[in-house]
């Protein structure tokens, strides 16, 4: 009996390494490739779903001519000007807050330190609404998100007095904050004397419906350079993972990975939320399943990034398509599913007794 | 020697007697700074009002203008009189019922559920707009869904009730954003209410209200005694004589009618209940006996004073009540949570 568990333990399979240089190596697993390529094609069929379907969808016949620049002028229209920039950033938006709750959870040792529960998102989105409404012009929107953010960040850290150790306090002051950061959106709302209900609804909700090719720009770039960023960092981070005495004993600089960790998430999330509001729980929700599937320790930035991707356009399609008068900001259908996920997860961490 | 230790009657020590008449003279200095922002509730706004006219349009009230404003001010400053009160009594009692710094009906999600529930009969054309009655049993679902979610399995430890709080409003509050959102009609009709504000309700709501808000008044101060008891843990407060579970029960039942009622009124109001008993605590010590009539006190000049600076920050605009009271809690919060030791 014991014979065999130590047999089982001497020969691990050890998976194939993509290396680049002496700078890169990844492990290359079979359940992660195949978990990849089914993120990517339904990423691509909820694409084309989002393209197609509705009164305004292009008719499946005609797609292919408008995808190659050949379409009838409303087909172009709709691509270009409509449904295109919203699913292009939508699915970067999903990436992008999944790569950061990644990042955070796998920091804090906790799925629930993610950067929409612990209060990043609604501070970026206040920083969003007072450089973007109260005071135009000095910052460009992104960078006024991303002061936002890190005053949210800062309040949390100062404010556990433990730093980002303890998710709990995290938590509760996480909710402090928010709660400030959005009672500072509201009154800038008020005070720019912008009631109407879209405004509101896209900076308290999250929502992607009329995106422009500018949007999706800035969270493009953020993608290019943040997310490979992220993959150099999740070796070292896998490592953190065990321990900051076992990391250090490694070589895998702990601290420091923390730090530029954290960093690049704030970067990740910030992008995020300036193109589509805070969006709830797709940080919380997507590299928890991630995890599940793909079954490997450390942050999974790939993994989560499609499955973000693969959520965000997935709900961004139902608030499109489902049969209301009006269509719902894309951030109600996330807050109220991840809501319901988040509940499950307390649950299950206290009768684990995390918490 | 014992004679002249022992207390004459229930708990009250030497130093505790020598601590009334500074805890009296502070609730009517407390009481008196009410006052004065009542008068300012109803001078200040987007028309200001000299004092002496308030004066004269509530004691001699003519048909100039001045007294129109001032009458159509009196209608929110006695909701927030009501509502401030209600909730920040509610808080007390819920602190000091789960032993819990933390608590607070906001952040237990009972304003939510109450707020859901009206939103839900609005939206099947049930009820008529926002009665007490439809707010009843959402504030008292959430209240047990919340206690089940954080006390399954074992003690229920602070943190864990108010993340189940969180829980349950994050979802409540989605769902109050799809129905309204969806439904032009109750979004019209909630559009300020779902934030929490005093402004432009209507004044038979006062009448409505009036009678949960003194039944479960009177209920949470009758429970003064037993709430000092139950601080001491379950186990003492029973050698002590108190009766530890019919206190429970009677303790929800009132502050489940005290959020219903101030959630009909005007919308789910985070933070007051948390912050009023804070501030109020550092006055009057553990007490309930002085913390919950200083409560009743103090909660009513919370809110008003947070409704006078939402008309004038923005003016000529108007902001939230329940802006300001969030801006205001979340420091009070953090405090809370650092002075919170071994619990997290």
């Amino acid at each position: 009996m014991s014979a065999t568990a130590t047999a089982s333990i001497a020969s691990p399979k050890r998976p194939p390494v993509l290396r680049l240089g002496g700078w890169l190596s990844l492990p290359v697993r079979a359940r992660s490739l195949v978990l990849g390529g089914i993120l990517v094609v339904a990423i691509l069929a909820t694409g084309l779903a989002t393209l197609t379907l509705g009164k305004l969808g292009i008719a499946p016949s005609n797609l292919l001519p408008t995808l190659l620049g050949q379409g009838e002028g409303r087909d172009e229209i709709v691509l270009t000007a409509f449904r295109g920039p919203r699913l292009v950033v939508g699915i970067a938006a999903g990436a992008a807050l999944a790569v950061s709750g990644a990042l955070f959870q796998t920091v804090t040792r906790n799925p629930l330190g993610s950067p929409d529960v612990i209060g990043l998102t609604s501070g970026a989105s206040a920083g969003a609404a007072a450089f973007g409404l109260m005071w135009p012009g000095i910052l460009p929107l992104p960078v006024g998100a991303l002061v936002g953010a890190f005053v949210a960040m800062a309040l949390v850290y100062v404010g556990t007095g433990t730093g980002f150790s303890s998710p709990s306090r995290m938590l509760l002051i996480g909710i402090g904050v928010s709660a400030m950061s959005l009672a500072f959106v509201q009154w800038v709302l008020v005070r720019a004397g912008r009631e109407q209900a879209t405004v509101l609804a896209t900076y308290l909700n999250g929502s992607l419906a009329a995106r422009d090719w500018d949007h999706a720009a800035t969270i493009w770039t953020a993608i290019v350079v943040l997310i490979p960023s992220a993959l150099l960092l999740s070796r070292r981070l896998q490592l953190v993972e065990m321990g900051d005495e076992q990391a250090d004993a490694l070589g895998a600089r702990s601290t420091s990975a923390r730090a530029l960790s954290i960093l690049v998430a704030i970067g990740l999330a910030t992008a995020a939320v300036s193109v589509a509001g805070p969006v709830s729980f797709i940080a919380l929700v997507a590299p928890q399943i991630a995890r599940r599937l793909s079954r490997s320790a450390g942050p999974n930035i790939l993994a989560s990034a499609l499955m973000g991707a693969f959520l965000l356009s997935l709900a961004d399609l139902l608030t499109q398509q489902l049969p209301f008068d009006v269509t719902l900001p894309v951030g109600v259908l996330t807050a109220i599913l991840g809501g319901i996920y988040l509940g499950y997860l307390l649950i299950a961490q206290w009768r684990k007794g995390t918490i | 020697m014992t004679a002249t230790v022992a207390p004459t009657s229930a708990g009250i020590s030497p130093g505790a007697r020598r601590r009334t008449p500074r805890l009296a003279v502070g609730l009517i200095v407390t009481a008196g700074a009410l006052v004065v922002l009542v008068g300012l509730s109803l001078a200040v706004g987007t028309k200001y009002v000299p004092l002496p006219d308030v004066w004269n349009a509530l004691f001699a009230p003519g048909d100039t203008y001045a007294d129109a404003v001032v009458a159509s001010r009196i209608p929110r400053t006695i909701l927030g009189l009501l509502v401030g009160a209600a909730l920040a009594v509610a808080g007390g009692v819920m602190q000091g019922l789960t032993r819990n710094p933390l608590a607070d009906p906001g952040l237990f999600g009972v304003n939510t559920g109450a707020a859901a529930a009206i939103v839900t009969a609005t939206a099947l054309g049930v009820g008529a707009g926002t009665s007490v009655w439809i707010a009843l049993p959402g504030a008292f679902i959430a209240v047990v869904i919340v206690y089940l979610i954080g006390s399954g399995r074992g003690r229920s430890t602070p943190v864990r009730l108010v993340l189940a709080g969180v829980v349950v409003s994050s979802v409540l509050a989605a769902y109050i954003q799809a129905v309204s959102l969806t439904l032009p009609r109750v979004f019209d009709a909630y559009r300020f209410w779902a934030v929490g504000s005093l402004a432009g309700r209507n004044p038979q709501l006062i009448v409505d209200i009036l009678p949960f808000v003194i039944l479960g008044l009177v209920l949470a101060l009758s429970l003064c005694g037993s709430l000092n008891a139950l601080a001491l843990g379950d186990d003492t407060a029973r050698a002590l004589g108190a009766h530890v579970g019919r206190t429970r029960i009677l303790g929800a039942i009132a502050t489940t009618l005290l959020c219903a009622a101030a959630t009909a009124a005007v919308g789910p109001i985070s933070f007051v209940g948390l912050a009023v008993p804070h501030i109020v605590r550092s006055i009057t010590g553990a007490d309930h006996r002085w913390l919950l009539p200083y409560c009743v006190v103090a909660g009513p000049a919370l809110l008003i004073a947070a409704d006078i600076i939402g008309r004038v920050i923005v003016s000529p605009a108007e902001l939230m009540v329940g802006v300001i009271t969030a801006f205001v809690g979340g420091p009070i919060l953090l405090l809370a949570v650092r002075r919170m030791r071994a619990a997290a």
